[in-house]
């Protein structure tokens, strides 16, 4: 079979390359220039094409680089910093999942006359009820099916994820042993196109004007204190809330356009019921409808037991409370019977 | 399946006659130039004859040749040299350049500018066809302009400059030095007449057939420079460091071939680059880009309206085909061209750039294999 691998030049892309290469199929190497501005922490820096071009050239595989600076900026990063403006809290990686590399490369290498796409994420493809379906990876701490939850079975179809049932710990020893240099770099943490230097509240200042608003207690509505940027202000955060009294308080809802940041304590700030947008549900397969469900509501959040109600806007109910989850964010379904596998996902509402 | 090498824009073939040239240079005792043996006598002279040969093929008096390690930085050194020379002398700066130079040029410039507010940088905007217009070059003109900078032809689409045209008006309104990046250009055109009236010329040797990390900056009438790299006080302290003499003797090699090959060479390879051009017109979408003006023989541009780039030179280089997508990058990526944006081209059609190059070995078997393997690529492409 005739693969492309999406090689970020971190290790797990190195060893799905690797092992797709043992397994005998004909790999060839992409790696994806998003981001022509700086930004160090992440996926496209002329380094990191240069640590996946020497892969490559170690596992004897053509290596290409693809450009999709301006899809990136179209479809990840300016949403991102319109989000924001508006006090939401979008998750970019699963955009650029969604939108760039299991939208326009797959398509691209379907053009390009490849079999099939893989990628290095810590998921399974599985089969669930005769239909392809997407499974948590083994390694539980770095499962990555959270981010690629919106990918529906016909995407998937197309899709190898080779490290799926492998730890990270096997993976690094892995491409240790194949003698790639990427063996022990490490893990990218933050946005790609954020440098760590800076921040969000960098990247955001040179794109916004920043609106200072008044923080008050959604209870008391008593004012606590300012804060000078709303847009960076998230939902369900607890750090950097003024407290004069000195008690622990969570945002609740962002209101840029009325320069106000409501906070609460804990047992006023937890929910069992969390909004979603309209017509944002996506399911991997047979349509979801009304009914119990495991909600997961960041990349590494415990799954909850939760129900769907479609009526309306759409709403999931949440068997124990948990904190307010931002507007913007994704949650993410798993079957009820099937824990391990991805239902669907859709993106939560303000409040 | 033997591979058709189209990008000598990107770098040409290394010429056997050039390699030659250089031999004595690049085994055993070579003297150091400045030294005060017969080792270096020898090496001395032979790095001196060099710097006459390529003075005289651009038709500039002898001995003023600065020579550097290639054409990157022999921009730099006219660019970063004569602003920094400028703001000395009078506390600023105002460079102009075209908005299609290369970015040797382009990113120099706007570093000096980042660095200190006492450099300012204009950019003069080209026509639809890629064509710098003298009027326009000299509306931009200030009293404090150290320094315009045009190319002879530029290195994407391969539409020349009327340098001679430009450099006059600039002179005839202001004391700025004028530069020309030749680098594109060199393999093409006679340098004596594409450009006369300029103060400096850069160029480069691999573009010929030489060996990269090998340029030279030619100063045409006394130029006054701020040496960029310091220390030794070679090159008449405008470049420091030990002098390669194998290079430099690669380069007057290299210019010399060309100059002897010049007429013969454009001729034939412009009849190929022409049934390149006839043959490819007729797929869906294509387009030449700068078909209109004057262009070098060797660069065949096209666009191909919807497509990307990226897919086109990859099923290219399926087929064998070496050819790029624009100019190359460090990150092998292709960017929408700052040249076809310059141009005002449609970003939809820009994003659907292929640059084929050929060169002095180029054959006609080659571009048979170029235009199937196009014609593959954009019946799939569509297709798809």
């Amino acid at each position: 079979m005739r693969v492309l691998v999406a090689m970020s030049g971190g290790v797990d892309s190195s060893v799905a390359a690797a092992l797709l290469r043992d397994q005998g199929h004909d790999v060839v190497g992409a790696t994806l220039k998003l981001w022509g501005g700086a930004g160090d922490s992440g996926c496209c820096s002329v380094a990191d094409v240069e640590d996946a071009r020497r892969v490559a050239q170690v596992l004897g595989i053509e290596h290409h680089v693809f450009a999709y600076t301006e899809e990136f900026r179209a479809r990840v990063v300016e949403p991102y910093v319109r989000a924001h403006a508006e006090g939401r809290t979008p998750n970019p990686c699963i955009d650029c999942n969604r939108f760039v590399k299991f939208d326009l490369l797959a398509e691209r290498a379907r053009r390009l006359g490849f079999d099939a796409l893989a990628t290095g994420h810590y998921a399974r493809i599985v089969t669930r009820h005769g239909a392809t379906a997407l499974g948590r990876g083994v390694d539980a701490a770095k499962d990555q099916s959270y981010v690629l939850a919106y990918l529906k079975s016909a995407m998937l179809d197309f899709l190898v994820l080779p490290i799926g049932e492998m730890r990270k710990s096997q993976v690094r020893a892995r491409a240790a042993a194949a003698g790639l240099r990427t063996w022990d770099k490490p893990d990218s943490q933050d946005v790609c196109f954020i440098e760590s230097a800076s921040g969000r509240a960098g990247f955001l200042g040179g794109r916004l004007t920043m609106t200072p608003a008044t923080v008050v207690d959604r209870d008391s509505g008593s004012v606590l204190g300012q804060v000078d940027a709303a847009e960076l202000v998230t939902v369900g955060q607890r750090r950097h809330v003024p407290s004069p009294d000195g008690a622990r308080r969570y945002v609740t809802r962002v209101d840029v356009a009325g320069r106000r940041v409501e906070v609460s304590p804990l047992a006023g700030a937890l929910r069992t019921r969390v909004e979603l947008v309209p017509g944002s549900l996506s399911a991997v397969g047979e349509p979801l409808g009304d009914g119990p469900v495991w909600v997961q509501v960041s990349a590494h959040a415990r799954p909850q037991a939760g129900r769907l109600r479609l009526q309306g806007n759409g709403v999931v109910e949440l068997a124990v409370p948990i904190r307010p989850v931002a507007p913007g964010q994704t949650v993410v379904f798993y079957h009820d019977d099937a824990p391990d596998i991805v239902a669907g996902a859709a993106l939560v509402a303000s409040p | 399946m033997s591979s058709a090498y189209l990008d000598y824009a990107a770098s040409a073939p290394r010429r056997d006659d050039v390699y030659a040239a250089m031999e004595p240079w690049l085994h055993g005792v070579v003297g150091n130039p400045s030294g005060a043996h017969g080792e270096s006598r020898r090496a001395a002279r032979a790095l001196e004859e060099a710097r006459d040969e390529v003075a005289e093929l651009v038709g500039s008096p002898p001995g003023a040749v600065v020579f550097t390690g290639g054409g990157t930085e022999s921009c730099h050194l006219a660019i970063a040299g004569v602003t920094r020379e400028a703001v000395r002398r009078t506390g600023r700066a105002h460079v102009v350049v075209s908005a299609i130079e290369h970015h040797a040029v382009l990113d120099s410039a706007y570093a000096l500018a980042a660095q200190s507010e006492t450099v300012r940088v204009a950019q003069s905007p080209v026509g639809a066809d890629g064509v710098v217009d003298a009027d326009v070059l000299a509306g931009l003109l200030e009293a404090s302009t150290a320094l315009v900078s045009v190319m002879t032809a530029n290195n994407e689409t391969g539409v020349v400059e009327p340098i001679a045209q430009l450099a006059a008006r600039v002179h005839q309104e202001s004391a700025a030095v004028f530069h020309t990046d030749a680098v594109a250009a060199a393999p093409w055109l006679d340098l004596r007449t594409a450009t006369a009236g300029a103060d400096l010329v850069s160029l480069c040797a691999h573009k010929l057939g030489g060996p990269v990390n090998s340029g030279a900056l030619v100063l045409r009438r006394p130029v006054d420079l701020m040496a960029v790299s310091a220390g030794g006080g070679q090159e008449r302290g405008r470049r420091g460091g030990t002098v390669d003499v194998a290079a430099a003797v690669g380069l007057a090699a290299a210019l010399r071939v060309h100059d002897r090959e010049r007429q013969q060479v454009t001729d034939r390879v412009r009849g190929l680059r022409d049934r390149l051009e006839r043959a490819v017109a007729a797929l869906p979408g294509c387009q030449v880009t700068a078909a209109g003006v004057e262009r070098l023989a060797g660069t065949a541009h096209l666009t191909f309206a919807s497509l990307a780039a990226d897919e086109l030179v990859f099923l290219l280089d399926q087929a064998g085909v070496c050819a790029s997508a624009g100019a190359a990058c460090s990150s092998g990526a292709s960017a929408v061209s700052h040249v076809l944006v310059a141009m005002g081209m449609d970003p939809a059609r820009a994003g659907g750039s292929v640059r084929l190059t050929l060169g002095f070995a180029t054959t006609p078997a080659e571009v048979d294999q170029a235009v199937a393997a196009l014609g593959g690529a954009v019946h799939r492409l569509r297709a798809g």
